[in-house]
């Protein structure tokens, strides 16, 4: 098996930033994320490649929260993000499917993704709040990564190409990886998990579920979940002018908020902090579902640790399920 | 805890059984010990779920504003910060005084739902112990200061040392220096807007950064554009916090949004003052900066 030493790692980070620019998880003061390894300095930041999840998802890499319009934002050259997670491997799957099927193509996010090359790592020890096995990943299979590492101790990272860019990857760096044999460690069993299952034919007729009513009324409608959601996707087109100057921008955009759904003539068919809620799951669960045939959820379980107020998306599936069908 | 839980129900039981409420909030388990949400008990039967403990940290009265525009009476359990938030919406004539059944605790210090979830989660290396919030650190009311019925003893202030002892070491910093501090944490803002919607003292209908007919303040997530928002939710704070601190507590980035709402607090004190917000319910007051008094500093005019 291919091993790469973990004291290297920051030399060998180094040496793939030569090539890319590579985007690892950091604690960069208060904030957790996805950072480039290029802006790393000492003293403020710390690599954390044993973290699970950081807050702040990797969508901010493949869409950045604020692009001008019909300008390529993008940076020459490939980019790699290191030791992300299978849920978040999920999510960018996901975000593909928006940005790059039914042709619905993103042309930024297009070149984007074709350039970026994934370093997935393997979970072997998911928390208690993780159920990314209930929403279609497999915390040590990341789906669609080129090379995925497992952190395998003292021993190193073991090294794993999954694709013929990742294989490219691993043709350049192929001097840094030892060869030992390894006993790889057993594969995690999830604590939490949600059956999905019917969830979606449920809601088809979803106006009526008193559900809607019981979970909204904690939720203030705050967006937490929303910003810090990897597969959220909403924007909205802004224009920033000054006299007679000015360009059209896209950020991001989030159905908590009135804004969203504000029409023409000041009408609004989501004002009550309950519709708001009640689109939040039903896109998560029902409209995603018809359109592209699963849910946009990885079971990352940013919501349920962020949400102030305690909301769990879990239980709302779960919920959902056992509603009884009205006769 | 479990007898201030016992009394709560018993007071909620009574109130529906009495009809003298029609929707009780207090905090439902769901889970854990640390998993506590906001509840809103409709019937007597609903009753047996209310839960008091160490973890109910979240300001009940921001719900109030769910309820401005109804008639529904409404009882509700404060602790200390979150009855100063019940006095700030009754002085914007938010919700009558009368529609309101106050249970007051006095407070010992509440404990971070949040952390103690982030704690079993993957989002923390190391497993930290639970202690009080930081957010209760700085309390200087843990009792309620408007209520109908009190459960248990008096409290005395959490705050240990000088109160604004933070605020003060960033007065004494360069101007240059205070920018770069400022620049620093406000450029991880990621405008998510989640201070201003746990906040009891942002109860206007249409927010100024809502509005996109004129667009006020812009939605880049830049330094300008964040600190004119921190400045812009700061400045509507002005003699309005009440230093429940959610703001501070549900930041995902962990701004420290309460030195800045304290910087405001000590200067509304000291230059249009003694004041602070939401200490006493005194029928038709204003905050601070809502009135005009000959007195006002005008050395800027």
């Amino acid at each position: 098996m291919k091993v790469l030493d973990k004291d290297k790692i920051e030399s060998f980070l180094n040496r793939l930033a030569e090539d890319a620019d590579v985007f690892v998880p950091m604690q960069r003061g208060p904030q957790t994320g996805f950072y480039s390894w290029g802006t790393y300095d000492e003293d403020h930041d710390d690599l954390m490649l044993d973290i699970l999840n950081v807050y702040i998802p990797p969508k901010n890499i493949m869409i950045p929260p604020h692009a001008r319009m019909g300008e390529n934002s993008n940076e020459p050259g490939d980019r790699i993000i290191f030791g992300i997670r299978s849920c978040d491997v999920r999510a960018i799957d996901l975000l593909d499917e928006v940005f790059l099927t039914q042709e619905n193509e993103g042309r930024y996010y297009k070149e984007q993704r074709n350039k970026t090359i994934l370093v997935a790592s393997a979970c072997y020890y998911p928390a208690p709040s993780c159920f990314c096995d209930s929403m279609g990943a497999n915390p040590v299979e990341p789906a669609s990564a080129d090379v995925v590492i497992h952190d395998v101790g003292r021993e190193g990272y073991v090294w794993e190409s999954r694709s013929p860019k990742g294989a490219a990857l691993t043709d350049t760096i192929a001097d840094w990886l030892g060869e030992k044999e390894i006993i790889m460690p057993q594969i995690p069993h999830l604590s939490r998990g949600v059956d999905f299952e019917g969830v979606f034919a449920r809601l088809l007729d979803y106006s009526d579920l008193p559900l809607w009513e019981n979970y909204s009324e904690p939720c203030q409608t705050c967006a937490v979940c929303i910003y810090t959601c990897p597969t959220c996707n909403c924007f909205d087109l802004q224009a920033q002018t000054w006299r007679d100057q000015g360009y059209n921008f896209n950020c991001y955009e989030t159905c908590m908020y009135r804004p969203q759904s504000l029409m023409k003539g000041l009408s609004n068919p989501r004002i009550a902090a309950r519709e708001r809620f009640r689109n939040r799951f039903l896109h998560k669960l029902q409209f995603f579902s018809e359109r592209y045939g699963q849910p946009l959820c990885t079971g990352c379980g940013r919501c349920t640790v962020l949400c102030p107020a305690g909301i769990d998306i879990v239980k709302v599936i779960t919920e959902i399920k056992e509603h009884q069908q009205p006769k | 805890m479990k007898e201030i839980t016992n009394k709560i129900q018993e007071i909620a039981t009574r109130l529906f059984n009495e009809d003298q409420v029609d929707v009780f909030l207090a905090w439902e388990q769901t889970g854990e010990e640390y998993r506590v949400k906001p509840y809103f008990a409709r019937s007597a039967a609903d009753v047996s779920n209310i839960v008091f403990n160490e973890y109910c940290i979240h300001n009940l009265s921001t719900s109030l504003l769910k309820f401005r525009d109804g008639s529904d009476r409404i009882g509700l359990v404060v602790k200390g910060c979150d009855s100063r938030g019940i006095v700030r919406l009754l002085e914007d004539l938010q919700i009558k005084r009368e529609r309101l059944y106050i249970v007051g605790v006095p407070c010992t210090g509440m404990k971070d739902p949040l952390a103690a979830a982030r704690n079993q989660s993957g989002f923390n290396n190391k497993m930290q112990t639970i202690d009080i919030a930081r957010k209760c650190l700085d309390c200087i009311q843990p009792n309620p200061v408007i209520y109908d019925e009190l459960i248990g003893p008096e409290n005395p202030p959490l705050l240990q040392g000088e109160r604004f002892a933070k605020v003060k070491e960033i007065e004494n910093m360069s101007a240059d220096e205070r920018y770069q501090y400022f620049e620093d944490v406000l450029s991880t803002c990621i405008r998510c807007y989640a201070c201003r919607q746990v906040c009891v003292a942002c109860d206007c209908r249409t927010c100024i950064f809502d509005e996109m007919k004129p667009q006020w303040v812009g939605r880049e997530t830049n330094v300008t554009d964040n600190m004119m928002y921190h400045i812009v939710r700061a400045s509507h704070m002005a003699g309005r916090c009440i230093e429940c601190g959610e703001c501070e507590r549900v930041c995902p980035v962990n701004i420290p949004l309460m030195l800045i709402n304290q910087k405001l607090i000590k200067d509304v004190n000291d230059l249009f003052g003694p004041y602070e917000a939401g200490m006493q319910y005194v029928e038709g007051a204003k905050p601070a900066l809502s009135r005009y008094d000959e007195k006002d500093p005008d050395d800027f005019l």
